[in-house]
């Protein structure tokens, strides 16, 4: 009898364990979400701007907010770097993508693992009861 | 007269327990809160959107604007607005373009595009969840009065003659084939079939029954299909006496009809094959009626609906006469008849 309620005790600690990582793991996992979103969001943006660049004539001035600094800038060197930013911010969606697949597999075996717990403590308990 | 039915009886409230509806229902609520808080945002998007529009419509109409500046968090002094044609327009991202009065208008139309595509879209989103919401009231009032949900087999009843036939059959006609041509030729088919079936009658009681059935099945024409079905209920013993050796000249009749009269081989097999199904399915009684119908309902073409129609009649039929030759009439009556209701509706 008592190795039994030790070994419920054990398997108890180790239920707790796990619900722990699993709720780590979807905090991560809502962490990546808000982050894919801003991402977005800044991709979108980045769209529209070079779309309105694309629409101006050579000799129009394009300025840049720095701080509290407008600077101007080449139309050229604008386009370019607008670019660059739109393909960083692709390259993270994709990264964060991968990441958030890997964690949501890990979150659910993480539940299977949990739920196979609960059962065998379940079962024990329950011969426990019967003996 | 009427049998008990076999049926299940299932409440809404077991199938949508109510606080589980209720609580769906406020989740979709909440949705559409958000939603319509998320609109009301991007009109007032919009609607400074034209406001600016407008602003910059104005400004170069002056060389130059007489304002009160802000200066600091509480302060204004009096001041001019120079340059009135050139506007700073923040593309995005932290980057300014200088432009002129008409070329910043397109800008912010262009734009206004943009903002009113997101409106709509979010309207759509409105739209369904509204749906969904309607749907669950509905569910929940359902389920508080305590509507049930009633399936049963269908089964056909042998009740009153003519008119109860031509109920179930109208209704027959209307769920599996074109109506309007039907009911001419189904008035003209009733009649005719009244007629032989009096025949029959007397013809059986005289004892020429085979005589006649063979005649019939070299008739050329659909008539000659409902004759055998419609002989058949008629007494008992006909039945018993006539079934055997007629249903086999019956089926034989039918398919080599069928073959000739089509120059389609493929529904004699199908036919066969039917009655083979049939036979193997037919001790199942009651339900086997419900299930025929529905075998029916699935296949395309009329033609080879009403044949395969007329044959499982008679093998389904036969088959019932050997396995329950002690029933009752009335039984056997009854799981003909649908067959027979079916039979009646016309092929073209």
């Amino acid at each position: 009898m008592s190795s039994l309620t030790s070994a419920v005790r054990d398997l108890q600690r180790e239920l707790e364990n796990k619900t722990n990582d699993l709720s780590k793991l979807q905090k991560d996992i809502a962490k990546n979400h808000q982050v894919r979103k801003k991402y977005t969001v800044q991709l979108g943006e980045n769209e529209l701007v070079l779309k309105e660049l694309d629409l101006l004539n050579e000799d129009a001035n394009v300025y840049k907010l720095i701080g509290p600094v407008l600077v101007k800038q080449d139309l050229a060197e604008a386009n370019s770097n607008v670019r660059k930013r739109i393909e960083y911010i692709s390259a993270e969606l994709k990264r964060l993508d991968a990441t958030v697949q890997d964690l949501e597999e890990k979150q659910n075996s993480k539940k299977d693992a949990i739920l196979k717990l609960q059962q065998k403590i379940q079962s024990i308990q329950t011969t426990k009861g019967k003996a | 007269m009427e049998d008990t039915r076999r049926g299940t009886v299932t409440s809404l409230a077991s199938l949508f327990p109510v606080e589980e509806a209720q609580k769906a229902a406020n989740r979709v609520q909440g949705a559409m809160a958000e939603k319509r808080a998320e609109l009301d945002h991007l009109l007032g998007f919009v609607a400074d959107n034209n406001n600016l529009i407008n602003l910059v419509h104005k400004l170069p109409e002056e060389l130059s604007h007489e304002i009160m500046v802000p200066f600091g968090k509480a302060a204004f002094f009096p001041g001019r607005l120079i340059h009135t044609n050139e506007f700073l327009v923040l593309l995005g991202e932290g980057y300014y373009a200088e432009r002129t009065s008409k070329q910043t208008a397109e800008i912010l139309r262009r734009r206004g595009k943009a903002l009113d595509s997101q409106v709509d879209s979010l309207e759509a989103m409105i739209k369904d969840l509204q749906a969904e919401a309607n749907f669950f009231g509905q569910t929940i009032a359902e389920a508080a009065e305590g509507l049930v949900e009633i399936r049963e087999d269908y089964i056909e009843e042998d009740t009153h003659g003519e008119e109860s036939k031509s109920g179930p059959l109208k209704q027959h006609t209307s769920d599996l084939e074109k109506t309007e041509a039907n009911n001419e030729e189904y008035t003209r088919m009733v009649a005719r079939l009244d007629e032989l079936e009096k025949e029959e009658e007397l013809a059986a009681e005289s004892g020429n029954d085979n005589e006649i059935y063979e005649q019939t099945t070299e008739d050329v024409g659909d008539i000659s299909y409902q004759r055998h079905i419609d002989s058949e209920p008629h007494n008992s013993e006909d039945f018993h006496k006539s079934v055997s050796p007629v249903d086999q000249s019956n089926n034989k009749s039918i398919a080599t009809e069928s073959a000739e009269k089509h120059h389609n081989p493929d529904i004699a097999d199908q036919l066969n094959f039917a009655s083979l199904d049939l036979q193997s399915n037919v001790g199942e009684g009651k339900n086997a009626a419900a299930k025929k119908v529905k075998f029916v309902d699935h296949t395309g073409k009329p033609l080879i609906h009403h044949e395969e129609k007329t044959v499982k009649a008679t093998t389904a039929s036969k088959s019932e006469v050997q396995h329950q030759p002690s029933q009752p009439s009335f039984d056997s009556h009854k799981v003909c008849l649908p067959f027979i209701y079916i039979a009646r509706i016309h092929i073209h």
